[in-house]
């Protein structure tokens, strides 16, 4: 095991592409939440204490576009091998293919988590300084963003948590389709067409039916830290929503690499 | 045929092998050279020229799209998907009509989002042609819009068949009719104000007065399918104040009724036949939401109305877009069929062949996206002409679409223009980038993005962001305009062309410089 995870550690670092998406990641991050809290103040609001809003929410909005970056990673781990057959030669060296799959789950986790982790620090950061310039102060009511504070803190590591869980689901949808384009279509079209047909229900109740069961919007619950009781799903539930996409799309991907030809 | 080839191949052997597809007579001339090293008279291919016109690249790019059926199969669940989206889409807002209706505070509207009937209306019959003058002496209202005036109007029920004069606090006299026109107007003219109303036949025309006497003419509508005896008389109305606030991390939209309150006097209905006055009543339905009316003296009353009439621009539920919204799995779809269509060819070096035959990049991206944008728009004008044909019919009311519509015409054929472009954008990006999962991954994005960063932006933010970004090509689905509407049909559809139009550009200089 050790072995193979050296391996996968080596294949994730030699190509170039992991050199533009783990830094994309973070820049995706941190430029679109900056983006979102410039364009938000109090003014906007009939007062500046009844905006309501959830400055940590705001600050982390940027994952939405950084989870793409995410996505494309952890795809191309997997059919980026199958469409080089550089796979061939990776099962010739290790011919246990469930240990393979963990590997390389093993390696994209970690480096997803220090992408991430930087991400959301960094997100943090500019929050601090951005949210005070557009009126969200502790005197209207919205204290400085701290991770000390509990909520803060559960949604920081709550998003570190979504983004590794995203790499995994498009891992295991990337080892069950094997191709890149078609894998990634299905894990983008997982992400983001669900909450934009949610949108379209006239139907409040199946707006929530949508909302608590598709990936991104029950996962993104975890960023929460203010009106919690307005949520369709509560905070680490959503997550478990989210890992329970990951759990099957892995889980399916290691049944199919296991009885299937490479 | 069996019997050709060997012998072909056995020549070509004879003459040392170069060439296998060569003619005896052609290889024979040039051993001869070989052998006596005298003047080279340079190889002329039997063959017609081997370039072909640029129908025959069409023919080839077309083969090369339907002969993998996997790529078929995923244009046509595209379709499928598109139209499947749109009936759940239509059956869930049905339930959400039907629950609206119940709220008191729409009892002034139709059950529908999409037209408004209300304000109060005092009338009698009007039997055959005649007309109606009256002066607004008075008329308060909050509302830039609140409305004071004469209608005449085919009957009592909601959505019918109107021409209402009315002067305005902010713009002026004018003439409106049905829920989407006004047959004319006078900007300058003010309260008070003398109006008069004719009908003859199906005329119906409105003049207005400073005195009385010298009447100027503001317009005529015709008015089909209105009854021999039309109902005649008072109407006031006053626009829904509309608030959009902030909260939650969202927009809030409120609206609440306003009310206005206007005093006419010389109220006077000459019927043509000369029949007797009738006896005035309150429209029915507007009682309920609060109208009234006061007899002031023999020819005056003072009427209180609530609601408006027409359209209703700010909240009108767009059900055509509503119904046209799956074509985004459509797009989806689209775009990976597009990064394949060039990104397999690259990946399996069958690009290598498609130059070789027409070495000219700027003919075979031509080619390909002519093909390739011709075959999305296709799929994406069928996918929504069906989608408004099986899920049409499933709305309520006047929130039900039609194809005879313009604007929902425009919205159908409008998202095959849509999807033909991202496929031409997908295309131009691939051959950009060459690399399949940045080419999804860059075109997706910007397309699926911002609609979801919209919802928890402030309107502004929101808006520019739909104005910039190539999903600003969605605009061309929209049939109603919204207080919400960052950008006009045509003008969103031309910013997705815009995008298109530079990264085919960018695609075709690339294209030439690099190699394949």
């Amino acid at each position: 095991m050790r072995r193979a995870l050296r391996a996968e550690w080596t294949k994730l670092w030699t190509v170039p592409s992991t050199g533009w998406l783990l830094p994309a990641v973070v820049l995706l991050t941190v430029g679109a939440g900056a983006a979102a809290m410039a364009a938000v103040d109090v003014s906007q609001c009939p007062s500046p204490a009844e905006c309501f809003e959830d400055t940590t929410r705001l600050s982390l909005d940027g994952v939405r576009l950084g989870q793409a970056a995410v996505a494309v990673l952890a795809v191309l781990v997997i059919t980026g091998e199958y469409g080089t057959g550089l796979m061939g030669l990776t099962l010739a060296a290790f011919p246990r293919r469930v240990p393979v799959l963990l590997a390389k789950a093993g390696v994209l986790a970690a480096a997803v988590a220090v992408a991430g982790t930087v991400a959301v620090l960094g997100s943090l950061a500019a929050g601090r300084g951005i949210l005070p310039a557009g009126g969200f102060t502790a005197a209207n009511g919205y204290p400085g963003l701290s991770l000390a504070d509990g909520p803060t803190l559960r949604a920081a590591v709550g998003t570190v948590l979504y983004l590794v869980l995203v790499a995994l689901l498009a891992l295991g949808v990337g080892a069950v389709v094997r191709d890149t384009a078609a894998a990634l279509t299905l894990v983008l079209s997982l992400l983001y067409l669900a909450p934009v047909l949610a949108s379209l229900m006239g139907d409040q109740r199946w707006r929530e039916r949508i909302e608590e069961f598709s990936p991104m919007p029950a996962g993104l619950a975890i960023q929460s830290t203010r009106g919690l009781d307005r949520l369709p799903i509560a905070p680490w539930p959503g997550l478990g929503v989210l890992l329970a996409y990951s759990a099957a799309a892995l889980l399916l991907g290691t049944l199919l690499l296991a009885r299937r030809d490479a | 045929m069996s019997g050709e080839r060997p012998g072909a191949g056995a020549g070509a052997g004879a003459d040392g092998g170069a060439a296998p597809v060569v003619s005896a007579g052609a290889g024979a001339d040039r051993g001869a050279d070989a052998a006596t090293g005298a003047g080279v008279v340079p190889y002329r291919s039997n063959f017609a020229d081997g370039t072909p016109g640029f129908g025959g690249l069409l023919r080839a790019e077309w083969t090369k799209f339907r002969s993998v059926p996997r790529w078929v199969l995923t244009l046509l669940a595209a379709v499928v998907l598109t139209v499947l989206i749109a009936l759940i889409t239509a059956n869930g807002s049905e339930r959400a009509v039907a629950g609206g209706g119940e709220d008191p505070a729409d009892s002034g509207a139709s059950a529908d989002f999409r037209i408004r009937d209300g304000g109060h209306f005092l009338y009698q019959p009007l039997p055959g042609d005649g007309e109606l003058v009256a002066r607004v002496t008075e008329l308060t209202g909050t509302q830039d819009w609140a409305k004071a005036g004469l209608m005449i109007r085919a009957g009592d029920e909601a959505g019918g068949t109107y021409a209402a004069l009315v002067a305005t606090p902010g713009h002026g006299v004018r003439l409106q009719t049905g829920f989407t026109q006004v047959a004319g107007e006078r900007a300058e003219a003010a309260v008070p104000r003398w109006l008069r109303l004719t009908r003859e036949g199906r005329t119906v025309t409105g003049y207005e007065s400073a005195d009385g006497e010298n009447w100027s003419r503001v317009g005529s509508v015709d008015l089909t399918g209105l009854p021999a005896t039309a109902q005649a008389g008072l109407f006031v109305a006053s626009p829904d104040e509309v608030h959009v606030d902030r909260q939650f991390g969202g927009e809030s939209i409120s609206q609440e009724p306003t009310e206005a309150e206007a005093t006419f006097d010389g109220v006077t209905l000459r019927p043509e036949s000369g029949a007797a006055a009738g006896e005035w009543q309150d429209r029915a339905r507007s009682l309920a939401a609060g109208g009234s009316a006061t007899r002031l003296g023999p020819d005056a009353f003072t009427l209180r109305g609530a609601g408006d009439i027409g359209l209703d621009p700010g909240f009108a539920d767009d059900s055509a877009r509503n119904l046209l919204e799956g074509a985004l799995a459509g797009l989806v779809a689209v775009v990976a069929l597009a990064v394949l269509f060039l990104g397999s060819e690259y990946r399996r070096g069958m690009i290598r062949l498609t130059f070789a035959a027409t070495p000219g990049r700027g003919r075979v991206l031509a080619a390909k996206a002519t093909v390739l944008g011709a075959v999305a728009g296709a799929a994406g004008a069928v996918a929504a002409a069906a989608a408004v044909l099986l899920a049409g019919p499933m709305l309520d009311g006047a929130g039900r679409v039609s194809l005879t519509e313009g604007p929902v015409l425009r919205a159908v054929l409008g998202t095959g223009l849509l999807l033909g472009l991202v496929a031409v954008l997908a295309l131009g990006v691939t051959a950009l980038v060459r690399h399949s999962a940045a080419a999804i991954a860059l075109v997706l994005l910007p397309l699926l993005v911002p609609r979801l960063l919209a919802g928890g932006l402030p309107l502004n933010a929101a808006e520019w962001l739909q104005r910039l970004t190539p999903a600003a090509g969605f605009a061309i689905q929209q049939t109603v305009r919204r207080y919400d509407t960052a950008i006009g049909p045509w003008a969103g559809l031309a910013v997705l062309a815009g995008y298109t139009a530079v990264v085919l550009a960018a695609a075709y200089a690339r294209m030439r410089r690099r190699d394949a």
